[in-house]
Order: structure tokens, then sequence, then C-alpha cells
């Protein structure tokens, strides 16, 4: 086994391993919003497709670090990116929380009465609208950008690689190796999260519906107020 | 048709149903205020590893003892800031083994992954080399280096740095 095969194996156990302590807390709460949100929907195939968007977005920095050999000029350089996905994902979670408990008339207030063209409805209807399978991809790739520090640890790792080799192509081919790896090594336990908190009885429970949708509210304050300060 | 009883009834257990919801809302949000109030900060302080720092990175250097040999650690630039290139140096003062000594990066209480600083000497039983301690989104400060000499065992130096 190749030094560069041991390596990817590491991230791969580590993903695992850190996802089933580490992503389930930080990354947990978005999973499980998503996964009251689909209502009636499967979890299954909204979650691959977040995940393909996350592990997309993982890939891509992944790929730069390995290429330019470095981690701190590319973190400083995406800082403000990654601000702006976590006070985006503390504001899809307050909206899809209030949306889903249909207390407060959000369509009414941001919706099409507002005004239709206007870039708070259109952003309303795109965020509310967060139910389609498709619309999963695309907020993986922007969810990807999620500070995080094991993330970084396995960025800093495909930096380390880059540096070890003198191909440039070859560095960002390593680098986004590692970080693809390490990405699918996240993936089971949210799954598992995402499964359980979409099952059918779970769902069918309005007062759990409820509840669920006030504790979205508060992990969405949560997240934007971490957003916020970081 | 209902009649007028019916009507009441029915009207008395939508009532019942509404009161009903309405308490456990209420006592979820109580709960929460509870929970993010006091139960959180609580648990906070007890998985705070402040009292765990052994170290005082950002005025000098750090030593422990490990066998016979002190290891003396020292971190610059200071103060010691996450996300930049940092420079590990490491003493090792009493008789030299023939592998290098490493620091591996970690957080107590929370898995960040491999994150080790693989060092070269410079000198007499001292070696360098670069790391970076990344930034936990959880807002916690408290790292750990722990800092292995091949043949010998390690020892940890817990601090604290800037975000």
């Amino acid at each position: 086994m190749s030094s560069i095969e041991v390596l990817y194996l590491t991230f791969l156990t580590t993903g695992f391993v850190v996802g089933f302590g580490h992503c389930i807390g930080m990354c947990g709460p978005i999973v499980v919003s998503f996964s009251f949100n689909l209502k009636t929907k499967g979890v299954m195939a909204p979650n691959l497709l977040y995940h393909a968007g996350r592990i997309s977005t993982y890939a891509v920095l992944g790929g730069v670090m390995g290429a330019t050999g470095t981690f701190t000029r590319i973190t400083t350089g995406i800082g403000g990116l990654q601000k702006g996905a976590m006070i985006f994902a503390g504001l899809i979670i307050i909206v899809m929380g209030l949306g889903m408990s249909g207390w407060i008339p959000l369509g009414r207030i941001f919706g099409d009465h507002c005004r239709p063209e206007g870039i708070i409805s259109r952003s309303f209807r795109k965020l509310s609208g967060i139910q389609s399978t498709a619309a999963f991809l695309p907020l993986g790739l922007v969810l990807g950008l999620l500070p995080c520090g094991p993330v970084y640890t396995a960025l800093i790792a495909a930096a380390g690689l880059g540096m070890e080799t003198q191909d440039t192509f070859k560095a960002f081919l390593s680098g986004m190796g590692l970080m693809t790896v390490f990405g699918i090594g996240t993936v089971p336990s949210l799954l598992m999260v995402a499964r359980l908190s979409g099952m059918g009885w779970l769902k069918s429970r309005d007062i759990i519906y409820k509840i669920g949708s006030i504790m979205m509210v508060g992990v969405g304050i949560y997240f934007l107020i971490k957003g916020l300060r970081y | 048709m209902l009649c007028s009883d019916d009507k009441t009834k029915s009207h008395f257990v939508q009532l019942r149903s509404r009161s009903r919801n309405i308490c456990l809302l209420s006592g979820c949000w109580i709960g929460m205020l509870f929970f993010f109030t006091m139960i959180l900060p609580i648990t906070t302080q007890a998985m705070d590893h402040s009292k765990m720092i052994n170290c005082d990175v950002h005025h000098g250097t750090c030593t422990q003892k490990l066998q016979d040999t002190d290891i003396i650690l020292d971190i610059s630039p200071k103060p010691v800031k996450a996300m930049t290139d940092l420079k590990f140096t490491i003493t090792l003062t009493g008789k030299q083994g023939v592998s290098e000594p490493f620091i591996d990066l970690g957080m107590p209480g929370m898995k960040m992954g491999p994150n080790r600083v693989l060092l070269k000497s410079i000198g007499k039983g001292v070696y360098s080399g670069t790391g970076t301690i990344v930034r936990c989104p959880s807002g916690k400060r408290i790292w750990k280096a722990t800092v292995t000499v091949p043949d010998k065992g390690s020892v940890e130096f817990i601090f604290d740095v800037i975000y």
C-alpha cells in the first residue's frame, strides 16, 4: 500500500469516526431540519443529493489546497464565504421551521403578496420551496462551505499532500481524492440521523411536528448567532 | 346533522385538544428556555477544559518531564492564533534518542482528525516544524499538543489559543 493510499484510508476512517461524534452534533441539526421539512416524502434521495453536493465542495477545496500546497492563505480567502454559509444555514433552518409550523403566515408576509418580483419574495419562494429533491444538491454545495474543525484538519492534510507532490495537476487530484474519501466517511452517521428523524410514525404526529419546528427555529437562531460571531 | 348536545361535545373536544396542544407547546418553549439558560451553561461548565490548561504558550515556553528528559515546547509567533502558520519548536534535554519527536494537535474531549506536525532537527536536541491549529466553530479554544518522543513516550501540553 502506498503512502497516499494509507492517507486516504486514514481519512476515510477519520470521516467515519468524527461523523458519529462531531458531525452528528454540529451538522445533525441541519439534516434533522431537512428531514422534518420533507414531510411525507422519502428522506434518502434528498439527503444523498445533499451529501453529494457537500462532498463536491470538499473535493474542490481539497483540490485547490493540494494544487497550491497552502491551507492558511486559502482559508483566509474563503473566510467570508464560510461565515455567509453559516448565516445562510441559520436562516434556512429558521424559515423551514416557521414555514413548517404554520403559525406565522410567511407566505402572506414575504411571498407573492409582498412584491412578487422583489428579492425578498423570490428568496422566500426559493427557501421555502426546499422540498423538491433536486434542490438539495445546490444546498449541499453551499453548506459544504460551513466552517468545521475536522474538515479543516483534512484540508491541512490535502495541502500537505500538495507540498509533497511536484506536479500541480497530480497534487490537485490527490487533494481532491483525500477530501472526497473524508466526506464519504462522514455520510453514514448523517444518513442514520436523517433516517431516524424521517421515520413515518414520527412525522405523522402533529405535535411532534410542532415541537420539531420550535427546535428548528432554536437551532437556526443558534447557527445565525454563531455565524455572525464567527 | 349534529344536535345541540353533539355540537357542544364536539366543541368541547376541539377546545380540549387545542388547550392540550397549547400546554405542550408552552411546555416545549419553557423546556427550551430552561435548557438554554440553566442546563446548557452547567454542562458547558462541566465540559470546560480550561482547568486542564498546563501551559501558557502566549508568554513563553512550557516544560514537562518525561522519564529523565525535559521536553520544552515553544510555539511562535506569539500570541498563538488559530488558522495561521505556526512554528513549533521542541527542545529535549538529557540523553537523545535516534528518532525525531513529533507533535499531534487536537482538542481535549473532541475528535478533530489527525493533525501531526513533523519535526526536523535544527541543532543538538532542538527540533522544529510548522503546523496549524484550526478554528473550531463551537467556539472552544482549548487545544492540546501531544509531544511524542519515540521509545520514551508522550506528554500533553494543554493551552488556549486565540480565534
